[in-house]
């Protein structure tokens, strides 16, 4: 039997506020252990939370950038269950009335077309301390760091529409962009700022059944999720084939030997009204006054970029991803130069840079006007592909023109007739049973010869003269 | 709605009476804590020299606030309770914490009263979770005032049933309760459960309803006592009519409920505010354990008394295993305050007994008893209704059962000046 995936996420967000969630502590997990902690976010006998504005506010934005719509009444329950991690004996969370219900993003999928996931709601809640076992020694502990106890998070649970790991990491993806441009929370699976649960289970394709699921979780980055995703999806299917069945439980993704281990039962402990956190009342004028905060979001812009522009969707969704990014893309597309191409120079060399160095534009010297400089010296044919790279990578770690790294660098490409025939008489008369292979009929030849000619001139060669000389000569 | 209590059978916890023991070998008095420096204002102050005891489950910067609990052993407050702020900075004299029940769950070893009978205090603080003040106030002939429900600031205090509790004060006259609430009452930026509200004023006292004014009787609550407290009800009624008050009877038809919905969201509010006393960061924690489920089963079981411990297995039933008999206590819980509400279109103050004659508070050792002890204080609670305990003006308060009136939220001041004319009136004719 043919089976398909059926994927639901549950997606931690932490947000990026100033304070924790209930008290005044900085929200600065990373901090000496426990140094972020007071009476409430220890829940000593006596406290009583209070309410961080910022946090809802950035939790709004967050929930107006996947399109929900914000609930006019919200509160917090009480998620009961005993671990030294949750100083309370509970969690806060908002399990009975969430801020935000029935949002969406579209992806592309692997066909290429858009396709609409929804997102079945969005609430906040607590983070719980983190927990360090020292097992090593004579006497194993466990310490508890409670600087983390109480920051703010929003959880995202979305539909079961995702059938493949594809789809699932288009969404993270796309999630991930509208969340940045919010400013709410810098969204990086690697530093746990975004933390993704899947639920998968298997059903014959094109049945609408939903069968038992099972839960992956501890996945810290995007190309683990699919990895778990996919090994889950085999797993399951073996297990059906088999005839063994599936079991509700929660396995672990383990991303050393990318198998996905079996941790524990699902566990859903009670979850009771608090009557301590004042319930959340949202009014329009204040919905507005959010709303009005958003900048163009990624979803937006790379739908105007498809039509402004000419991008095709891959393109359009690169250059939008980060909010800087895709305001120095239409910086330089400004001085006249042919989008797509700006586009493609962005997305395979200038973005790749940026990333292998993990950093930004802003760290480096590069400005719209001297990417724009680079590439126009591309275009008039002053220098080739080639040069271009080497210029691209001193542009953003000095504030030499273009100009001057391409003088000094002698990066200008050879477009002297004279030379190019020269240099290329000099390598047919060396290769003349390669000359007699091409004249009897094979074209592999001609690469070949391109290959000998730019290296003779260190890169240097005009490709499209080269070609034109070449093909003169050989015929 | 079933009702389980898992009470029966248990007597009152023998560990927690064998650590009050060692305290009590220790300072032989009433006290778990005594302020060496009672003395906290020279500037005067509107309770300038009023001496005021409280329970050790009110953090008081310095204190011992163990909560009348193992769980909290040796726990000290790190700040003070907003309260007990008010109350230093209004003059007060603070003279200590006494001994209390566990968590404060009805009045079982509570030494309050036997602090103000016995001349140490003017007044006590005691948490009101289920009619503690009223009742003790009754079985001693005291004046004893639960406020309504969110205009104290709860910061702080250390309860178990945070949706019902509140600091109630207890006093031999009602002036003294009067000046208290005046000090206590009003918005704390450290409460944010307290709504945005219009405060009841107690700088001048409240006009009382006066002589249109009807007192409501509720039928189905008289129809649940013998008749000794039947007799001594009536003879407090009289002193109300005496008052101007007319007194009527009305029907509130679940006034049976009040108990069961009390019960059944108490003990799960319980169980979730017990859920932080873990030994992990203070109080008792267990010397041997195997791994953290251990450590967590035998530091809470070594801490809780066995009243306290029934009433959080009843709860954690109710959230793990019964959770619907919870949403429709809640639920249950809204109409009652909707029927009571309704009461007051045709009445001004709701009158009834404060306590039972029969079954004794101080001596309840199960859920159930302890719950029939407080029958009839249930109400204030579950409403959010103020409360005053008027202790009977007759030398013969042998068979005194209490006359409690009751009032709608926010007319706290109403409600005093109500119970004020009461006394007065009475005075005159005995």
């Amino acid at each position: 039997m043919k089976y398909e995936a059926v994927i639901g996420l549950e997606i931690h967000v932490q947000l990026n506020t100033a304070t924790k969630l209930f008290c005044d502590c900085h929200n600065r997990p990373g901090d000496q252990p426990n140094q972020n902690t007071c009476p409430i976010c220890l829940w000593l006998p006596g406290a009583l939370p209070k309410f961080s504005q910022e946090a809802l506010e950035k939790a709004t934005l967050a929930c107006l950038a996947l399109n929900c719509t914000v609930q006019k009444e919200s509160a917090f329950d009480q998620k009961v269950y005993y671990y030294p991690d949750l100083p309370k004996g509970f969690q806060l969370s908002q399990h009975h009335r969430p801020l935000a219900k029935n949002g969406w993003l579209d992806i592309l999928g692997e066909d290429k077309a858009v396709k609409r996931l929804r997102i079945h709601h969005i609430h906040m809640e607590e983070d719980v301390a983190r927990l360090v076992h020292e097992t090593e020694g004579r006497t194993p502990v466990s310490l508890v760091d409670f600087n983390r106890a109480g920051t703010p998070l929003i959880e995202i649970v979305t539909e079961p529409d995702m059938r493949s790991p594809h789809e699932a990491t288009e969404f993270i993806r796309a999630l991930r962009a509208q969340l940045r441009y919010t400013g709410s929370s810098d969204c990086s699976m690697e530093r746990g700022t975004l933390r993704v649960d899947a639920n998968i289970s298997l059903r014959p394709a094109g049945t609408d059944v939903f069968n038992t699921k099972v839960e992956v979780k501890n996945m810290n980055s995007i190309r683990n999720v699919a990895d778990a995703i996919a090994y889950e999806i085999r797993r399951q299917t073996e297990c059906l084939e088999r005839g063994e069945p599936i079991v509700i439980h929660t396995r672990l993704w383990d991303s050393e030997k990318n198998v996905t281990t079996a941790m524990r039962g699902k566990f859903s402990g009670p979850c009771i009204p608090d009557p301590s956190v004042p319930g959340i009342l949202v009014t329009d004028a204040w919905l507005q006054e959010m709303s009005d905060r958003l900048p163009e979001m990624p979803g937006q812009k790379s739908a105007r970029f498809l039509k402004e522009y000419g991008l095709n969707y891959e393109e359009a969704s690169s250059m939008t991803q980060e909010q800087e990014l895709s305001e120095f893309f239409e910086e330089v597309v400004k001085e006249n130069l042919p989008p797509r191409k700006v586009a493609s120079w962005m997305a395979t060399h200038l973005i790749p840079f940026l990333r292998d160095n993990n950093i930004t534009i802003k760290d480096t010297p590069l400005t719209p006007k001297r990417f724009a400089g680079l590439l126009f010296m591309l275009e008039n044919g002053v220098i080739n592909a080639n040069a271009a790279k080497e210029v691209l990578t001193r542009l953003v770690s000095s504030d030499q023109s273009p100009e001057e790294i391409i003088e000094k660098g002698r990066f200008r490409q050879v477009s002297d007739n004279e030379e190019l025939e020269a240099l290329i008489d000099g390598i047919l008369a060396n290769h003349p049973s390669d000359v007699e292979d091409f004249r009897n009929g094979n074209p592999k030849v001609m690469g070949f010869f391109m290959g000998l000619a730019m290296k003779a001139s260190g890169k240097k060669a005009n490709p499209k003269l080269l070609k034109e000389i070449l093909t003169k000569r050989l015929s | 709605m079933k009702l389980k209590d898992f009470g029966g059978g248990f007597a009152p916890g023998s560990r927690h009476n064998r650590i009050f023991g060692i305290r009590l070998a220790m300072a032989p008095d009433i006290f778990t804590y005594k302020n060496p420096l009672p003395q906290t204002s020279t500037e005067g102050g509107v309770l300038a020299g009023k001496k005021v005891v409280i329970q050790p489950s009110m953090s008081a910067r310095g204190w011992l606030t163990n909560a009348g609990s193992p769980a909290l052993e040796g726990f000290v407050a790190i700040e003070d309770a907003t309260v007990i702020t008010r109350i230093r900075n209004a003059g007060a004299s603070l003279v200590g914490s006494t001994l209390m029940s566990e968590l404060g769950f009805g009045i079982y070893g509570d030494k309050g009263t036997q602090a103000l009978c016995g001349g140490e205090a003017d007044i006590a603080l005691i948490t009101d979770t289920m009619g503690e003040v009223r009742v003790a106030a009754a079985t001693s002939g005291l004046f004893g005032f639960k406020p309504s429900y969110g205009i104290v600031s709860r910061f702080g205090l250390i309860g178990i049933v945070p949706s019902m509790e509140c600091y109630g004060i207890m006093a031999k006259s009602p002036e003294d309760i009067i000046t208290t609430m005046g000090v206590i009452i009003g918005k704390d930026e450290n409460d944010f459960s307290m709504p945005d509200e219009d405060l009841p004023g107690f700088s001048m006292p409240g006009e009382p309803p006066g002589t249109k004014g009807v007192a409501g009787v509720i039928k189905e609550c008289l129809v649940t006592l013998d008749d000794t407290e039947i007799k001594a009800f009536e003879s407090l009624l009289a002193k109300i009519e005496e008052a101007g008050l007319i007194v009527q009877e009305v029907s509130l038809e679940n006034f049976g409920l009040f108990q069961a919905v009390h019960n059944v969201i108490g003990s799960v509010e319980a169980s979730s505010s017990a859920g932080k006393f873990d030994g992990v960061r203070y109080g008792h924690r267990t010397v041997s354990a195997k791994n953290w489920n251990e450590m967590y089963m035998n530091s809470r079981g070594e801490s809780f008394g066995s009243l306290v411990k029934a009433y959080l297995f009843q709860g954690a039933y109710f959230q793990f295993e019964n959770y619907t008999a919870f949403e429709n206590a809640c639920r249950i819980r809204r109409r009652l305050i909707r029927d009571t509400e309704k009461l007051f279109e045709h009445i001004d103050v709701l009158a009834l007994p404060a306590r039972r004659l029969h079954h004794d508070p101080a001596r309840a050792g199960t859920v159930r008893e302890t719950y029939d002890a407080f029958s009839l204080t249930l109400l204030a609670n579950v409403t959010g209704y103020p409360s005053l305990q008027i202790p009977s003006l007759s030398p013969d308060s042998g068979a005194d059962p209490g006359l409690q009136i009751i009032s709608p939220r926010l007319s706290d001041a109403r409600l005093l000046a109500t119970g004020m004319s009461i006394i007065v009136h009475g005075a005159k004719k005995t």
